[in-house]
């Protein structure tokens, strides 16, 4: 049994983790819930030995346990499956299961690579996964490289005499469905060998994998329940503080669209990805695109924002038509794109927060075609405040703000940058409740002042809630369309038909 | 009523994207495919030059000029091993120079010469080999020691080599006496020069080191991404340190070599050898991010740019602007093996 | 982002105010220690000197401040300032001054080529650069023959201007200040400055953000040749010769000259103020040297050293994920 004892750690004046104790007996699938920084990650890095906490001890059946290194944490059977996974994309699947832990092969320095790959092999059909232990990891599905990643924590087994835990960071957060079934029937089947703490801010499915699950809230343990015992709602009102009320979407917020159109597509396509696209945004307008992996939809939002070249069809901004070249073009026509990839796309994070805001409109703080510090910083400053973003001061690099903040920052450019059009990649993922809810009232804030919207998003209900129109996509080609009025909302069930 | 349905990211087949790489589709095998050509691409080159060189001149392809090639390649290729291990690192190596004024420096001055009265024999070349081994040594451990970038480590290094070279010659030049080593460049055995078959030994030895031995398998991870191959127990600090070591101690056997051939060391011996041996393990197509590529694209690498240089003088071009086509040559080289849908920045 | 540089990621106390200080402080430290051994030092002519020898590696640094705020590095700028020194002493006798635009303007079009070489073909700069720097360095030997070439009695009246002295200031130190400002300028003030560094700290976040990362870099090759080549015509009028291989000792120290100031070898954190403190350190400990009494077969071991100990006082850890 793992125990974590009165945990404390702090970060420079930020308290992570306050007195925090938690146990994982054997065989057993413990769920971690909680908002983003209510402390999760950082009771992860120190049960993983990445990190040590400030006071309070670790022990494994009783005995006090020091980690000084994931290499210590290893030895003490003790893995983590990484969120972001951990493979080395130009190795082997073979290679990545054993890096580090080659010892058992390797006489005099020099490796016994057939011996490693039977080994891993038979790592993998612990997990009763099919894969070529040859292959390249970079030719692997997503999902694929996540059993490889388990199937490497599973090696503790065979390396120590320790009883084994396996640490699973949001492992779901990159997984389509079907494969999370996968993912979670393996850990089922795995829990004769090991425990498992399941990490993820998606409650449903902490429920259905886990035996036990605390919820953390602000650094503390704020609840300890039986899974079978407790039912999502309830843990979100828990985890959350409150309730899920019915004004989570702001439907009440929703305003008509107004007559204009600002974009109309009508047969575009992109060879390969998707084609026969009509639709088009009028002022004001949310435009939610509803599809499965492989519908297109992501290809679709690329194209509008001039990063993938349409192939055919035509595409008209406030009446022209238009064919978008590259990002630098979309933007001068007053597209903007929120993109998903928010930490290497969205925002030039070594940046400051007001050279951020300026960046796609640098013109409007120059004068004499100089840029006049001055004006950016009280440009700045005036949507540090109208958007409520939480900064010490614009000259704060942007990688140190939280996601929320980080969001904002890119809404505030793309409004400096007089964008009529947004194009909305999953704006709220990664974002904890609050900063969603946020997220939400400037969308709605948004459209209300007419700015046309067209959005991609993690869930269907976060779509059906902001749009007012839905359309859905299947195989590259539109499948349906659903007015989604205030009031007058589609179902899911219908959305669904025409997705799959 | 579920919180955060995922219907939405369902992938239509995704009951077999678990075992996807057994069932390649025909996209994912025409990217395989474009990848696999890509990294023959130098090899192409290679044999196209070839070809085109015999048919302006067929002289090329005589034995004799073979052998020159060889002789010519000898050096340079064995440098380039040392400094393919550091690039496959992601990481770069420009103390080459440095080090083989060294190593040179160390073989005429331990050896018969015409300045001091020391003759020490093949224990000189053991003594100039380690003194280039710890030039790397150092170079390894100044970059993980002091956290500064492996650029301005070696380079720091680099002068400290010429330095010492220098101050050790005293400006001049140092000729090498004993006969026995002047025979490495000199002696023959099935026709080629001992040089060449000490460059070839030490390919042998880089080959096992990348492919057969745990070090070889840490650098490739470290070049990966060396935070994940830290997460999986690799040693980064350790293994970097080896790979300098293991550069320094080919930038060594190239240094000796260098001497023999030379019959001297003087303080530009090294001169123009850094850019080439980088140049070679570029063109060879191991990439300068690191974790692609390795010395058997090094070896393709030195080959093209001897071929090359070797076809420019049978053709009669001038001199001047031989390193003009060379240059156009690396771009040309290099354009057509980069595998650029997997940069997304190049820099 | 990786798993282990987010775990990195924490928040932590921002040292930058140090960081900041710390290659200045080091100009300082250096001229201080030179100069308890050598008073003399401190006099008006050695430090007027310093800054006259300074110049060139100045101007060249300057150049690649640009591409390695980028993200990028040049490698082609020796060759191109040799290029340059041999077609000023060629054209001189024949165009009078008109040699001068020549020169710089064939380090334009050299660092245009390079620029369009890397961002066209996607060939990393390092590569690039390198390729292009021997494509120059060829013509150079071609334009001379091979050899160096003496600036005649008749050409030297041309260059007379760069070699003077205007109020005590030596007329090359007004240059490379006229450079330093303008460079500043550039960086802080304009919209392509600006750009360099977004493009530098993020590129994938400035494209999106509609910024033309491709016409942003050729433009800092282009800044960066036309440096060289004002390098190498400076060089040429100071030597009164022009050769191929002119410049050849000056690209590391350039490179050097900009990292020890403190600008980030990756890219986006760095300007020119620093390359001016990074440029006089190294030629601090260069002259220096002779000042102290180094024996001058050892000055590179001294000087390999120094390298080593600016980079690690002076180089800000924070902003680079893992160092390589």
């Amino acid at each position: 049994m793992l125990a974590a004892q009165s945990i404390s750690k702090s970060f420079t004046g930020v308290q992570a983790l306050r007195d925090v104790s938690v146990t994982i007996g054997g065989n057993e699938v413990v769920g971690l819930i909680g908002e983003n920084g209510a402390g999760k990650s950082t009771l992860m890095r120190i049960l993983s030995g990445t990190q040590s906490p400030d006071s309070g001890t670790l022990t494994l059946d009783g005995k006090p346990l020091r980690l000084r290194s994931a290499r210590d944490a290893a030895r003490n059977g003790i893995g983590m499956v990484f969120q972001e996974q951990s493979l080395l994309l130009n190795l082997t699947v073979a290679e990545n299961i054993y890096l580090g832990q080659e010892g058992e092969f390797t006489r005099f320095g020099l490796v016994n690579w057939r011996a490693m790959r039977k080994a891993a092999l038979r790592q993998l059909g612990k997990i009763g996964v099919d894969i070529d232990v040859t292959a390249r990891t970079a030719d692997l599905s997503f999902a694929a490289r996540q059993m490889v990643e388990l199937a490497k924590a599973l090696t503790l087994e065979d390396s120590t005499n320790c009883p084994l835990t396996i640490l699973l960071d949001e492992p779901t957060s990159v997984l389509a469905r079907a494969d999370i079934d996968i993912l979670f029937t393996r850990v089922r089947s795995l829990k004769a060998r090991a425990s498992f703490v399941f990490v993820s801010h998606r409650l449903d499915e902490v429920l259905q994998v886990s035996d036990r699950v605390y919820v953390m809230k602000d650094g503390l343990i704020v609840g300890e329940y039986r899974a079978d015992k407790v039912t999502a709602p309830q843990l979100h009102e828990i985890m959350v503080g409150r309730g899920l009320h019915s004004g989570y979407y702001k439907e009440a917020q929703q305003t008509p669209p107004r007559p204009a159109v600002l974009l109309e597509a009508a047969g575009l396509g992109v060879s390969g990805a998707f084609r026969n696209v009509d639709f088009s945004i009028r002022e004001g307008e949310v435009v939610g695109i509803a599809g499965v992996v492989g519908s297109g939809r992501e290809e679709l939002t690329r194209s509008l924002g001039g990063f993938l070249p349409q192939t055919s069809g035509s595409l008209k901004i406030n009446g022209n038509a238009v064919r978008l070249a590259s990002p630098e073009q979309a933007v001068k026509l007053g597209v903007g794109t929120v993109p998903r990839e928010r930490r290497t796309e969205g925002l030039v994070m070594f940046l400051s927060i007001a050279s951020n805001i300026t960046l796609a409109n640098l013109g409007s703080v120059m004068a004499n075609g100089i840029i006049d510090h001055r004006r950016e910083r009280s440009v700045a400053k005036e949507w540090l405040k109208r958007l409520r973003i939480k900064a010490p001061n614009v000259d704060v690099a942007c990688r140190k703000l939280s996601g929320g903040n980080q969001q904002k920052v890119v809404l505030a450019r793309w409004m400096t940058a007089g964008s009529r059009i947004l194009i909305l990649d999953h704006p709220t993922r990664g974002l904890d409740v609050g900063a969603k809810e946020e997220v939400y009232e400037l969308v709605r804030e948004l459209s209300a002042q007419g700015v046309a919207i067209l959005l991609l998003s993690d869930t269907l209900e976060e779509t059906i809630g902001l749009s007012h129109q839905v359309l859905t996509m299947r195989d590259g080609e539109i499948t349906a369309r659903f007015e989604a009025a205030a009031g007058q909302k589609p179902a899911q069930v219908d959305l669904l038909r025409a997705m799959v | 009523m579920t919180l955060h349905s995922e219907q939405a990211e369902f992938p239509p087949q995704s009951r077999n994207a678990v075992g996807a790489p057994r069932r390649p589709s025909l996209a994912a095998w025409k990217t395989t495919a474009a990848r696999r050509m890509r990294a023959f691409a130098p090899v192409f080159v290679l044999v196209a030059l070839c070809i085109l060189i015999a048919i302006a001149n067929p002289n090329f392809i005589e034995l004799r000029n073979l052998i020159r090639i060889a002789n010519a390649a000898a050096v340079p290729l064995t440098l380039a091993m040392g400094t393919t291990f550091v690039i496959l690192m992601g990481s770069i190596d420009l103390s080459a120079e440095g080090a083989v004024a060294i190593a040179a420096t160390t073989l005429v001055l331990l050896a018969a010469n015409d300045s001091n009265a020391s003759n020490f024999g093949w224990w000189a070349v053991l003594a100039a080999v380690c003194a280039s081994g710890f030039m790397g040594f150092l170079s390894g451990n100044i970059q993980t020691g002091l956290r500064i970038p492996s650029f301005m480590a070696t380079l720091g290094v680099w002068f400290i080599g010429l330095g010492v070279s220098t101050y050790l010659l005293g400006g001049s030049a140092v000729r090498l006496m004993d006969p026995a080593l002047r025979g490495l460049a000199l002696t023959r055995f099935l026709e080629l020069p001992l040089s060449v078959w000490i460059a070839l030994a030490a390919l042998a030895v880089a080959i096992f080191i990348q492919y057969f031995t745990r070090l070889g398998l840490h650098i490739v991870a470290i070049g990966g991404g060396e935070d994940l191959a830290e997460l999986s127990g690799v040693n980064p600090r350790r293994v970097r340190i080896a790979a300098f070591t293991i550069a320094g101690l080919f930038y060594g056997v190239a240094g000796v070599l260098a001497a023999a051939q030379l019959g001297q060391s003087n303080s530009v011996i090294g001169d123009g050898r850094l850019f080439a041996a980088i140049t070679a393990v570029v063109v060879g197509g191991t990439a300068l991010t690191g974790g692609e590529g390795g010395v058997i694209n090094t070896l393709v690498g030195v080959l093209i740019v001897t071929v090359l240089g070797n076809g420019m003088v049978l053709l009669g071009i001038s001199p001047y602007i031989q390193q003009t086509v060379q240059g156009l040559m690396i771009i040309a080289a290099v354009a057509s093996s980069l595998d650029r849908l997997r940069l997304k920045i190049v820099k | 982002m990786t798993a282990l540089s987010q775990l990195r990621d924490l928040p932590g106390v921002s040292s930058g105010a140090l960081r900041n200080l710390a290659p200045p402080a080091l100009l300082v430290f250096l001229v201080g220690f030179i100069a308890l051994f050598v008073p003399s030092f401190l006099s008006v002519q050695t430090l007027t000197m310093v800054l006259a020898d300074t110049a060139v590696l100045f101007i060249l640094a300057t150049g690649e401040t640009f591409v390695i705020l980028l993200g990028g590095v040049d490698l082609s700028i020796q060759a191109l300032a040799s290029l340059a020194s041999v077609i000023v002493a060629q054209l001189l006798p024949s165009l009078g001054l008109g040699a001068f635009p020549v020169a710089i303007a064939t380090g334009l079009v050299f660092g245009i080529a390079s620029g369009i070489v890397h961002v066209g073909l996607r060939v990393p700069s390092f590569v690039a650069t390198l390729a292009s720097g021997g494509v120059v360095a060829g013509l150079a030997l071609l334009a001379a023959h091979g050899r160096a070439i003496t600036i005649e009695e008749s050409g030297r009246g041309y260059t007379e201007w760069i070699n003077a002295t205007t109020w005590g200031v030596p007329n090359v130190v007004a240059i490379a200040v006229l450079v330093g400002v303008a460079g500043f300028f550039i960086l802080r003030y304009t919209r392509f400055g600006r750009f360099s560094v977004a493009v530098g700290a993020g590129e994938p976040a400035a494209l999106a953000a509609g910024v033309n990362v491709n016409r942003t870099k050729i433009t800092g090759f282009a800044i960066s040749g036309t440096l060289a080549a004002l390098a190498g015509v400076i060089l040429a009028a100071r030597l009164s010769s022009g050769s191929p291989s002119l410049a050849n000792q000056l690209l590391l120290p350039a490179i050097a000259a900009v990292i020890v100031g403190g600008t980030a070898i990756t890219g986006g954190l760095g300007n020119v103020g620093r390359t001016a403190i990074g440029a006089l350190i190294i030629s601090v400990v260069r002259i220096g040297m002779t000042f102290v009494g180094v024996n001058i077969f050892a000055e590179n071991i001294v000087f390999g050293a120094m390298l080593i100990a600016a980079v690690a006082i002076t180089i800000d850890r924070s902003k680079i994920a893992i160092i390589k």
